[in-house]
């Protein structure tokens, strides 16, 4: 269980979730998933404030998404990077806008990648094999800081 | 001062009083009898103003007259005519060639020598602009001298008189910059100096400096009462009366209004007009005598042509004149905008209350019985000018009022109307910020649960679909399809909402290599297509890049789809005409009905059923906008089954040609367009 690499899915739409879940079962992805369903969540799943927290250690990526519920997805960028044990966590924007203004911001607070979600899920389904693989199989993680 | 005064009488006498009386006033003269003298004198020296006598023993003096005008410097010199004649017309034939000023003999010698001063002054302003002049009063010679010399090394200019009454008329010859008068004076003292300063409107704003004696309280109590600015004891430092005037002028204000009117003291011509030889004479004599120049006419026709070329400050009309009379000549005279102003003094012969009523209904001012005593006369005529006077000065006061209202007014209207635009600004902004965040909603949360449905459906499919018979799994690509056709007609909308909001980035762009580019997408995604292009090189235009990629996208891209099913498809690209250089996509497709070319533009209008050729019906809605944003039209040829091609200018043409769609060809129109923006 500790040398496995979760996946940190920020998502407040049920059916994208489980479209999500789906997606990764069929790329045969078997990391475990945890799943925050609006930003103040997802911050408490990274900086546990008590012994119940579901992370033993910070996740190999975080799929985020911009529009949630309390906190937005910028502003949870924003904290994940002000903070140094986190600074250097890779961050997946998996959104559905396209917006210039969107993706720059994304990309100005310090946001590893920008995928947005197709519609058709064929594509949806290709989108999240590619990144799976390529965040948790292909890519080293920086060295980790000690806490 | 320019240069000296030049006086041509062939009379000794006229021409010792004249060099006297000028030299007095402090005027340099040069005298001579002739006009072959004053032609030497002319050639050799520059004068500020030359004193010509009308009849000269060797020739004409208005011929004189014109041959100064003629010079090369003639028009710097003043020029004023002095004539025994009393003809109507040698006046007149002065004046029109030019003559500054026309004086009659015998003349007034205080208005002879205030109009040279006055003349002078005029020529001279040039030069001496920037030097500010004093008029000093004082009797005493030696307190004169020196307190002039004192000012004179502080850059002032000084003008010196030795009574009140004299200083008056060089106040109102000279206008000076201020007036230092001496409390104890011979005649009229300094408190009554500015007293009679401050009651003509043309001076009163002059600032006067009163110099008391120094035990004299009283004299310096009554000066501030007669309204003087400041005052100093004679037995005071030079140096302090120095700064004190130096204060005074400085706070002197309105000084660029001082000698917009003319002053009371000042130099006044009455105009007399009367059948009478005899009482012209003896009226002529009044006025003169009081300081007046008098010019006289003989009937109403006389007096109308003089008037056009003389400016006078007062006219005396008779009643009963030969000709056209005194009361068709009042008439005629305040039919004029220019001498509406100018008062007339109706006079007659009898005491007839009809008469009375007749002059003053025709427009006359005043009126006065011929055997009313002459100083009634002066006093009227004096009244009259007074009058005018202050009225002048309540028109330009009233003037002054009604433009600084206009202006606050116009101020004012600006004001609102940059409000109001501040307000409309505000508002579009508001309003374009609401269209952006409704955009927004519409790209993110109408998408989200398309993809559920396609997601969902694909789901349904894949595990359940050996539950489900053909007809049902039909049934859900049907609805997968559906939803991703949702999904590019969402993408389109917001592309074609970007397009409207989007600021234009017009640069030098090659539109070739955008062509290209796109086409070369199109076919990398259908690879199995065999589609010739032709593009046009150089075609480079003044426009926004991002935007024209759009364009081509939509254009090439149609052109690309319904050339699908022709195996010789051919895609064109180029430009026709100049000015405005007009650009177009032409393909061998399945073209269109040209009854139907006025709705290809519309949002959501297709042509083609959607299971002949696929499209959302918005490309070529956001293609215009683009175009239209470029201040361009676009437009479209085609035939059935024969191609289509699209048309689109980038620039201006003449404005409402929006609604005729010229085809290419259609020469009168084009060569209309091209005529306009040439221009």
């Amino acid at each position: 269980m500790t040398t496995e690499k979760t996946i940190l899915l920020v998502e407040d739409n049920p059916a994208d979730e489980a479209l999500t879940l789906r997606a990764l079962k069929k790329a045969n992805i078997a990391s475990p998933v945890v799943v925050a369903r609006d930003g103040v969540e997802a911050l408490n799943c990274l900086f546990p404030a008590g012994p119940n927290s579901p992370l033993q250690k910070l996740p190999q990526v975080i799929f985020l998404d911009l529009k949630l519920p309390k906190l937005d997805g910028h502003e949870v960028l924003k904290r994940i990077r002000a903070d140094v044990r986190t600074q250097l966590l890779p961050v997946v924007i998996l959104t559905t806008s396209v917006e210039d203004a969107d993706r720059l911001e994304g990309y100005r607070l310090g946001a590893n990648s920008y995928v947005r979600k197709p519609v058709d899920f064929s594509e949806f389904a290709n989108a999240v094999i590619q990144l799976g693989l390529y965040w948790l199989v292909l890519n080293e993680q920086p060295p980790c800081v000690t806490r | 001062m320019t240069g000296p005064v030049l006086i041509v009488d062939d009379s000794l006498t006229v021409r010792m009083n004249l060099m006297d009386l000028l030299s007095t006033a402090g005027l340099q003269t040069v005298a001579c009898s002739s006009a072959a003298e004053a032609r030497q004198a002319l050639a050799g020296n520059a004068f500020a103003l030359v004193i010509l006598d009308v009849l000269l023993e060797d020739g004409d003096g208005i011929e004189l007259l014109q041959e100064i005008r003629g010079m090369p410097s003639g028009g710097a010199t003043a020029v004023m005519m002095l004539s025994t004649e009393t003809e109507v017309r040698d006046r007149v034939r002065g004046l029109t060639r030019g003559a500054d000023e026309y004086v009659g003999k015998p003349y007034d010698p205080t208005y002879l020598v205030g109009r040279a001063r006055e003349l002078v002054r005029r020529r001279g302003e040039g030069a001496s602009s920037g030097q500010e002049t004093i008029v000093l009063i004082d009797d005493s010679v030696t307190f004169r001298e020196e307190l002039k010399t004192a000012l004179e090394q502080a850059r002032y200019h000084v003008v010196v008189a030795g009574s009140g009454e004299e200083g008056l008329r060089l106040a109102a010859d000279v206008r000076p910059s201020g007036v230092i008068v001496d409390g104890e004076l011979p005649g009229i003292d300094g408190a009554t100096f500015i007293r009679r300063i401050r009651l003509d409107a043309a001076l009163r704003g002059l600032p006067c400096f009163l110099l008391t004696g120094s035990e004299d309280r009283s004299a310096e109590v009554r000066a501030l009462d007669a309204g003087a600015d400041a005052f100093a004891v004679k037995e005071e430092n030079v140096g302090v009366i120095l700064a004190r005037v130096a204060a005074m002028l400085r706070s002197a204000s309105d000084q660029s209004a001082r000698g917009a009117t003319t002053s009371l003291q000042g130099p006044k011509k009455v105009l007399a007009v009367d059948d009478s030889e005899t009482y012209l004479q003896q009226l002529a004599d009044a006025l003169r005598s009081e300081g007046y120049e008098v010019i006289l006419a003989r009937s109403g026709e006389d007096a109308l042509e003089l008037l056009a070329v003389q400016q006078v400050d007062c006219v005396l009309l008779d009643l009963m004149m030969p000709g056209i009379g005194g009361r068709e000549t009042c008439r005629r005279v305040k039919c004029v905008p220019a001498m509406r102003d100018i008062p007339i003094i109706m006079l007659t012969a009898v005491e007839d209350r009809e008469a009375m009523i007749e002059g003053l209904s025709a427009g006359a001012d005043d009126y006065i019985a011929k055997s009313s005593d002459f100083d009634v006369v002066r006093a009227r005529v004096l009244a009259q000018i007074r009058r005018k006077q202050f009225e002048d000065e309540h028109r330009t006061v009233r003037e002054q009022l009604l433009r600084a209202k206009y202006q606050a007014n116009e101020a004012r209207t600006a004001l609102e109307a940059a409000e109001t635009r501040a307000a409309l600004v505000e508002e579009l902004k508001f309003k374009n910020d609401e269209l952006e965040s409704f955009s927004y909603s519409v790209a993110h949360d109408l998408r989200a649960p398309l993809r559920s449905i396609d997601g969902f459906s694909l789901a349904l499919l894949e595990d359940c679909g050996e539950n489900l018979n053909e007809d049902g799994k039909q049934y859900l690509r049907y609805v997968r399809e559906s939803a991703q056709h949702m999904a590019r007609l969402i993408d389109d909308l917001l592309a074609l909402s970007r397009v409207t909001r989007a600021e234009l980035d017009r640069a030098e762009i090659d539109l070739s290599s955008i062509a290209r580019s796109v086409a070369e997408r199109l076919a990398r995604a259908a690879p199995d297509r065999q589609v010739e292009l032709l593009v046009v090189d150089q075609l480079v235009a003044n426009c926004d890049g991002r935007l024209m990629t759009i364009v081509f996208e939509n254009l090439i891209g149609n052109a690309w789809k319904f050339t699908g099913k022709r195996s010789n498809a051919c895609i064109e690209i180029g430009a026709t005409g100049e000015n405005p250089r007009t650009y177009f996509v032409r393909d061998n497709g399945a073209g269109f009905d040209m009854s139907y070319a006025s709705k290809l533009f519309g949002v959501f209008q297709r042509l083609h059923s959607a299971a002949e050729f696929e499209g959302t019906g918005i490309g070529l809605a956001t293609v215009q906008r683009i175009v239209r944003r470029h201040g361009g039209r676009i437009w479209a040829e085609g035939e059935v089954g024969c191609g289509a091609t699209f048309f689109f200018t980038l620039e201006s043409s003449s404005r409402g040609g929006t609604v005729t769609r010229p085809m290419p060809g259609a020469a009168p129109m084009n060569s209309h367009v091209n005529e306009d923006v040439a221009a």
